[in-house]
């Protein structure tokens, strides 16, 4: 890849001003291209030098990265969101209807901050199918991968928090729904059902509680949780790949640190450090060939978005009414499955369900102790772990489109393709 | 004069009560900030109607009538000169329920009532609440959600 020279920018990097904001200008050696990635703030989470296989698009799909800028769209649309927005029962739903109509790009922001929520829930979603068909769970990324049933954990808390606000009939009976699963807890239910409300009943003191939730309390520990896990990426030996057997994966005490290179002590990670790489011709600097496919790849991120909110505007129902629910009332795509498997009972589906599959992805790294199989999609080592997990995912994936699909008012059986009776609302 | 004991193996008396009392006070500290924080959390007055409401005199419903009283989610059910008062919160994860030709439908999971409130079919896990009906002084039907009956228990005029 031959790097673009921006003249203007190796002027700047030469001036007095310019050199103190960049320790490294442009890089034109390798020791430069080396040094530009260690010795910046931005960059030095990444490796000076990065395996050619990492940078396969058809191996990661970028997942975790589009997560990532997903992530950092919705900080910025969600704090600008926070400008006009009045987590009150009685002013939320008319400032969504000013941010529609009266503010300047008010409906694209808003747009932008759903659709990168959806988005987001989805990229989660496929990064950990990534992670799983590919083997990259294993050790050493074990405790990555708890890190990341965390993260998933927290974006879906996000959403959830998050399409309440609005104070809309979907925010009504979606947080009417789900404090009701969470009080069919066992022992402590109805005591956390009364703690999550604030209350009896939902209104103005469950919106203040789930703003909190959503505005900080819920983003703080998801951004936490990122640097960790984009960090432990990078100290776990970078992304996985399949020449790693064991003995390639090695540790070097602080003790034994190598005094024969150019940089400093922040490169030190699990097998990744050009001195333990066995075959170096398979690695390349991260300035140009990482850095320029991440910012690529941010542009796309952000200009998808874009697209969407431009033409498709994200749903407002109508004002949140407690006394008739909409019918059906139904749930973002997301929970639609476990929606349906709600409507078979509550704590099957809401509880045991959840919490089986959440203690399953906990325990997962640490029950597989198989080493092969990592950094290929579909290992035949890996037959069984696969086809037990495709099992689930088919599972998901079907009760998400019996929930969307096939399911209309009162919960009943629909076909999507013949429009449903009117129901009569005897009141 | 004894042999000092391998410093790394053995932990000395002062040592180990060193290490107790600092667990020791460590946990507590730990244990009483998150009580106070989970304790903080739970209101002690909530702002919400009371749980207790006058239904209006026993006229304004006719015979016969099931009447839908929206601000208090209830059914007010009128047969005769007795009176009953069914909860139109479903049971299951409380969404309202709508009534239907014969009984109660939900339109979140799609649970279906009997008139008597009983569970037909559908996810709900228990019958809707029938709550206490009697006459103030006042002679208005006084209903309290708090209090819970069977369905054969009826204010008779």
């Amino acid at each position: 890849m031959k790097v673009p020279r921006n003249r203007l920018w190796t002027w700047f990097a030469a001036t007095r001003v310019g050199k103190s904001i960049f320790r490294v200008g442009p890089p034109h050696s390798n020791l430069e291209r080396s040094q530009v990635m260690v010795s910046s703030f931005l960059l030095h989470v990444q490796p000076a030098k990065v395996n050619r296989h990492s940078l396969r698009a058809s191996y990661s799909f970028g997942l975790g990265l589009i997560s990532l800028y997903l992530f950092f769209i919705l900080c910025a649309t969600g704090v600008l969101l926070m400008f006009y927005y009045v987590p009150s029962t009685t002013q939320a739903y008319d400032r969504m209807k000013d941010l529609q109509f009266v503010v300047s790009a008010g409906l694209v922001v808003r747009n932008m901050h759903r659709w990168a929520a959806h988005l987001m829930v989805a990229a989660v979603m496929l990064h950990m199918c990534r992670v799983f068909y590919t083997g990259a769970y294993k050790a050493p990324r074990e405790f990555n991968w708890l890190l990341g049933v965390g993260l998933f954990l927290t974006t879906l808390g996000l959403s959830f928090t998050g399409y309440l606000l609005p104070w809309d009939q979907l925010a009504f009976w979606a947080i009417t729904v789900g404090t009701n699963i969470a009080g069919y807890a066992p022992l402590v239910g109805s005591k956390l059902k009364f703690l999550m409300l604030g209350g009896n009943t939902v209104g103005q003191e469950a919106l203040t509680r789930f703003y909190a939730l959503h505005v900080i309390v819920l983003p703080a520990i998801a951004g936490l949780m990122v640097a960790v896990h984009v960090w432990r990426v990078r100290k776990d030996g970078g992304l996985s790949r399949p020449e790693e057997s064991p003995d390639s994966v090695q540790s070097i005490a602080l003790g034994e640190l190598p005094t024969n290179k150019s940089y400093g002590l922040m490169e030190l990670a699990r097998g990744t450090t050009p001195q333990v790489g066995q075959d170096p011709d398979d690695e390349v600097f991260s300035w140009p060939h990482l850095v320029f496919r991440e910012l690529l790849l941010f542009l796309i991120v952000v200009a998808f978005v874009l697209f969407l909110a431009v033409f498709w505007n994200a749903p407002l129902e109508e004002l949140a009414n407690p006394i008739h629910p909409p019918n059906p009332a139904k749930a973002p795509w997301y929970f639609l499955g476990l929606q349906e498997l709600v409507s078979y009972s509550a704590f099957w589906g809401g509880v045991v369900v959840p919490a089986l599959i959440v203690t399953a992805l906990v325990v997962l790294p640490y029950m597989d102790r198989g080493r092969r199989g990592v950094g290929h999609w579909f290992a035949r080592e890996r037959r069984i772990a696969n086809t037990v997990f495709s099992i689930c995912v088919a599972i998901a994936v079907a009760l998400t489109v019996v929930g969307t699909m096939f399911r209309g008012p009162n919960w009943g059986w629909v076909v999507p393709w013949r429009t449903p009776p009117p129901t009569l609302e005897g009141h | 004069m004894s042999p000092e004991p391998p410093a790394e193996t053995v932990v000395s008396r002062r040592t180990f009560f060193q290490l107790s009392m600092g667990w020791i006070a460590g946990t507590f500290a730990a244990a009483a900030t998150a009580m106070a924080t989970v304790r903080f959390l739970v209101p002690n007055v909530v702002f919400e109607p009371a749980q207790q409401f006058k239904a209006g005199s026993p006229e304004d419903y006719p015979d016969g009538s099931i009447t839908f009283l929206e601000d208090e989610r209830v059914f007010l059910v009128r047969r005769g000169n007795s009176f009953r008062c069914l909860s139109a919160v479903c049971t299951h994860l409380g969404c309202t329920v709508s009534r239907a030709d014969r009984g109660y439908h939900c339109p979140c999971h799609g649970s279906v009532f009997s008139p008597e409130g009983t569970v037909e079919s559908g996810p709900a896990p228990k019958p809707l609440a029938w709550f206490l009906v009697t006459l103030s002084k006042d002679n208005r039907l006084l209903v309290d959600k708090n209090q819970f009956v069977g369905p054969d228990k009826y204010l008779i005029l």
